[in-house]
């Protein structure tokens, strides 16, 4: 185990100052992904992001593709907004592995020094960009739903979520280069496909080094066990009351809840029914629940049974009946028959 | 004077907390309507050392003496007071018993499965025709070579049908009555002669089992006697007192679960346009509630800083199970009054609380007795002794 | 096989409260906790550990974070250490994970370095990488289900839509996705000796031999802001395809939902 880099730390001056580090780095980069074939809508998210600030900037747009016989998918990234691609290709690159894609980013980064490195905050990204970040000994802005710029000091400022999504944080790195910000998939909008953008893909050589790929990758389709998120725990919960007026109506609220990720809970008029069991129940005599998001569906919304999710974080309702009482409880009140409702809620999300 | 707890017991609290809250709050109403032991909850606590905390650690307890034990009752009894008493009765007098007055042999032997949960306790002294005269008892025990012989049935013995190991009194000398004629036996309860008799059909803890335990010519090794031989009396004097200070603290948790159901509910209770909790009637008996938990809350963990601390308590530990039962019963009363007709239902869990709360007044020494008590340690000081 | 596992204390988030209109924070409740991420992160190695196996818990943080220290004794870790230093106050990740690492490399290493993968409170995810990369370690991120395997560990992580199945040559830094390991609670007699017997040494920047240097962060915040107020009583009318659309833009503007 090689610990020489504290060396660099033990004395007074560790390594340049970072004010001098600053200059000489241009240009706005995003390291593209590739998901099943394809360039990744996150990936795409990214270049029109990177697009946006380089325009506000005035400088050149890198997409940046690591891979096996990639040049292709490499290609298409001008038509997103690229100036120039560079296109790494070697087989130890065919797949993902920390190391080596570190080894290889890292390698691209110090020759042409780009001023922000941007990422999607993929599985891929989200494991690559913290250790990309420790090898230049630059800072990284992880998870960020919006960027923007502060241009008197030419600094990227990268918004993320705190405390569960209560709060947000803006953050910049001041001086170390490259500014490193990952970004949230589905938090920026999607760029059109510019057919008339077009340019040659510039194929690099990067160093490998001792970089290893010591990741087996032994089943990419696994299957895992999780433990069953309990009611009082749930974030999303959907709910049935008796407005659904049999056990087909209720299988959509069961849909509903797959679809949100959630959990399926109900009143006690539900529970009467026979489509939920005792400990499914929310209200008064029930759990008492604060869930990030709470469906009701075909509730009125008595007090009994409001009690049990008055600390939701946000409330649906659907109920035909405007003026029941659980319309005035609901952050969205949808007026209408939750069996009709529902089906077009879920052909809605899967879009 | 510092008033907080040792961080150790703040991390015991929350552990004990979460416990109660997660594994046995769900399950309370079905305990109580089901009329069972819930023994895989037992287990679980087993497991987390909750069975011996006041015990020291070399008997395989967790060392928290009686603070910890009595955070543990109050977080218990802030949810369930079936899983309450169950727990109670095995610690607070079974276990206790062989803790305060057994040998090392008895504790080795004895004390040792208790803590660890692997055997369960029961006390056996009120019988019939004893309860408050608990000198009262025709249990007897005849020595035969090494053994004693007892024969009796002992009545209301909480987790008399599920114990392992009972602590029973039983009169060695009847000549002598309560002081030199009663003593302490140890007794394993799979010994021939040992059975059990009626289950009570109780209107509260009903998820604990009351038994009336017969003793049939029922062998008990000399080994056994706990305490000294004919001090019987004083054996189970010493535990019912320690034994009070936490019956309080289970009370305590009551009547603060009882509080903030009724804080809960009058915050979404809406009423001529405003949730009445607005209502100064409402105020007035939140307030009430507030004020008499905080002086029990004080009461009880005093009294036990001086059980651990080896001082004086028996006046103390009675005003804890005096005051605190009392104290739950006007919480429980008024969170009724509070939630109305919802308080009146089943399907919730205040009616359960109300039918809980009462057997408090009346188990582990009436409160009558427990004012008796009372008063003789505060007139000693003055010169005045009372026969108790 | 030495375990080694970074712990991070944070302020309970169920004791907060936020008033998006007035664009406070209110702290009802102060209460510190171990963050979910970090107790995951010791329940999985409990679950690996064997009786030859050592679980060592680490922490940066303030003073008080020796109470999460002797929370994770309780649990079962075998030693624990603060590290706790006025010129750590400012830190930022970076610096965080360099403190980590100059106290792992003070402990002469690790077989497996287990953390959360990211915590409740700032949600940056970034010490487990980091700290695989100080030390040359292997990296598995965001795993769900962890075992020793015959060269190293076997590890479910979360990939593309589902779960891939790594292996992982020793030494390595895996976080673990909170959700995925249920904790369990400290053993009574081990919350009381964890305060009555133990020890948690504390170790400063001049007992890792971290100059000041070493220790400026390299990140600034620059604001806090608030996400947007969510109405009550927003009415949706129409035909089920077009309310259902409306809804679920609505919920995605409230970030509900993804």
């Amino acid at each position: 185990m090689d610990f020489s880099f504290l060396d660099d730390w033990t004395e007074e001056e560790a390594g340049p100052k970072l004010a001098e580090v600053g200059e000489g780095y241009r240009n706005i980069w995003v390291a593209a992904e590739i998901i099943n074939g394809a360039l990744s809508s996150a990936t795409l998210e990214a270049m029109g992001q990177a697009r946006d600030l380089a325009d506000q900037i005035g400088v050149y747009v890198y997409g940046v593709l690591l891979g096996d016989g990639v040049e292709a998918l490499g290609q298409k990234l001008f038509a997103y907004g690229a100036d120039i691609v560079l296109v790494a290709e070697a087989p130890a690159l065919g797949e993902y592995q920390p190391e080596t894609y570190t080894q290889a980013l890292a390698c691209l980064v110090e020759q042409y020094r780009p001023e922000i490195l941007l990422l999607p905050a993929t599985h891929l990204g989200n494991d690559l960009a913290p250790r990309l970040a420790q090898r230049l000994n630059t800072g990284l802005i992880s998870h960020c739903i919006s960027l923007s710029l502060d241009m008197s000091e030419r600094l990227l400022l990268g918004t993320f979520p705190v405390l569960g999504g209560e709060m947000y944080h803006t953050v910049a790195c001041p001086e170390a280069r490259p500014q490193i910000a990952t970004l949230e998939p589905g938090a920026f909008r999607l760029p059109y496909e510019d057919t008339h953008r077009s340019g040659d893909v510039e194929l690099v050589e990067v160093n490998l080094g001792e970089a290893r790929g010591w990741l087996t990758w032994v089943d990419l389709d696994a299957e895992a066990d999780l433990p069953t998120v309990p009611l009082s725990k749930a974030k999303v919960v959907v709910s049935a009351g008796r407005g659904l007026q049999d056990a087909a109506g209720f299988a959509l609220v069961e849909q509903l809840a797959e679809a949100l990720g959630g959990v399926v809970a109900g009143s006690r008029g539900a529970y009467d029914e026979g489509w939920i069991s005792e400990e499914q129940i929310v209200g008064v005599g029930g759990k008492e629940i604060a869930p990030d998001l709470y469906v009701a569906c075909g509730v009125s919304g008595d007090v009994y049974h409001t009690f049990g999710f008055q600390n939701a974080k946000l409330v649906v309702a659907i109920n035909p009946d405007e003026d029941a009482p659980i319309m005035k409880v609901a952050n969205v009140a949808v007026v209408g028959d939750a069996k009709l409702v529902i089906p077009a809620l879920l052909e809605a999300l899967a879009a | 004077m510092d008033f907080s707890f040792p961080k150790e017991y703040q991390l015991f609290r929350r552990m004990a907390r979460d416990f109660a809250q997660n594994e046995i709050k769900p399950r309370a109403k079905a305990i109580d309507r089901d009329h069972t032991v819930p023994h895989d909850i037992i287990k679980k606590a087993a497991k987390l050392g909750l069975l011996g905390v006041p015990f020291p650690q070399k008997y395989g307890g967790m060392g928290a003496g009686e603070t910890g034990y009595c955070i543990l009752a109050e977080e218990l009894g802030r949810v369930c007071s079936s899983t309450a008493t169950v727990i109670g009765a095995h610690i607070g007098i079974a276990a206790m018993s062989i803790h305060l007055d057994g040998t090392e042999e008895q504790k080795q032997k004895y004390l040792v499965p208790l803590a660890q949960g692997t055997a369960i306790g029961a006390f056996g002294l009120t019988e019939a025709q004893a309860g408050s005269d608990a000198a009262a008892i025709k249990t007897t025990a005849v020595r035969d070579g090494d053994h004693y012989v007892l024969n009796g049935t002992k009545q209301f013995i909480t987790n008399g049908d599920i114990a392992d190991i009972m602590t029973v009194m039983a009169l060695t000398d009847p000549s002598l009555g309560a002081y030199g004629g009663i003593t302490a036996f140890i007794v394993e309860t799979d010994t021939p002669g040992f059975s059990i008799g009626t289950l009570e059909n109780k209107m509260g803890i009903r998820g604990s089992s009351t038994a009336e335990t017969v003793f049939e010519d029922v062998r008990v090794p000399k080994e056994n006697v706990l305490g000294g031989f004919g001090a019987g009396f004083l054996t189970f004097m010493k535990t019912l007192d320690v034994g009070r200070a936490s019956l309080g603290a289970a009370c305590l948790g009551g009547a603060q679960a009882a509080m903030e159901a009724s804080i809960q509910w009058a915050r979404a209770r809406e009423q001529f346009g405003v949730p009445i909790a607005t209502k100064q009637s409402v105020h007035f008996m939140i307030a009430d509630m507030a004020v008499e938990i905080e002086a029990l809350r004080s009461l009880i963990y005093r009294t036990a800083w001086m059980i651990d601390t080896g001082q004086p308590h028996i006046l103390e530990a009675s005003a804890c199970k005096l005051f605190g039962s009392e104290v739950a019963h006007r919480c429980i009363d008024k969170a009724m009054q509070i939630h109305g007709a919802l308080g009146y239902s089943r399907d919730y869990e205040i009616e359960r609380g109300w039918r809980d709360q009462r057997i408090t007044e009346i188990y582990e020494g009436t409160n009558e007795i427990q004012r008796i008590v009372v008063a003789a340690n505060i007139f000693r000081p003055y010169g005045l002794r009372i026969p108790t | 096989m030495r375990i080694i596992v970074p712990i991070k204390q944070i302020l309970d988030p169920s004791g907060l409260s936020f008033r998006r209109d007035k664009e406070r924070m209110f702290i009802n409740r102060e209460e510190w906790i171990i963050d979910p991420g970090s107790k995951a992160a010791i329940e999985a190695a409990l679950r690996l550990k064997g009786e030859e196996d050592e679980i060592l818990a680490l922490s940066v943080g303030q003073p008080r974070a020796d109470d999460a220290l002797r929370e994770a004794l309780a649990m079962g870790c075998d030693t624990a250490y603060l590290l706790s230093d006025e010129a750590f106050a400012a830190a930022d990740v970076s610096v965080t994970a360099r403190v980590l690492a100059a106290a792992v490399g003070r402990l002469g290493g690790a077989d497996l370095i287990v953390a959360g993968r990211e915590s409740g409170d700032t949600g940056a995810g970034q010490i487990g990488p980091r700290l695989a990369e100080a030390m040359g370690y292997a990296q598995v991120t965001d795993v769900v289900a962890l075992a020793i395997g015959e060269d190293g560990i076997e590890a479910t992580r979360r990939w593309g839509e589902g779960y891939a199945m790594v292996e992982a040559p020793l030494p390595v830094v895996v976080t673990v996705a909170p959700e995925a390991f249920e904790t369990r609670l400290p053993h009574g007699a081990r919350i009381m000796s964890a305060y009555r017997e133990w020890d948690v040494p504390v170790w400063t920047a001049a007992d890792l031999e971290l100059a000041d240097a070493a220790l400026s962060p390299l990140l600034a915040k620059r604001a806090e802001s608030f996400p947007p107020e969510l109405e009550v009583g927003e009415r949706f009318r129409g035909d089920p395809e077009t309310v259902a659309e409306d809804v679920v833009a609505a919920l995605k503007r409230q970030k509900a939902i993804a």
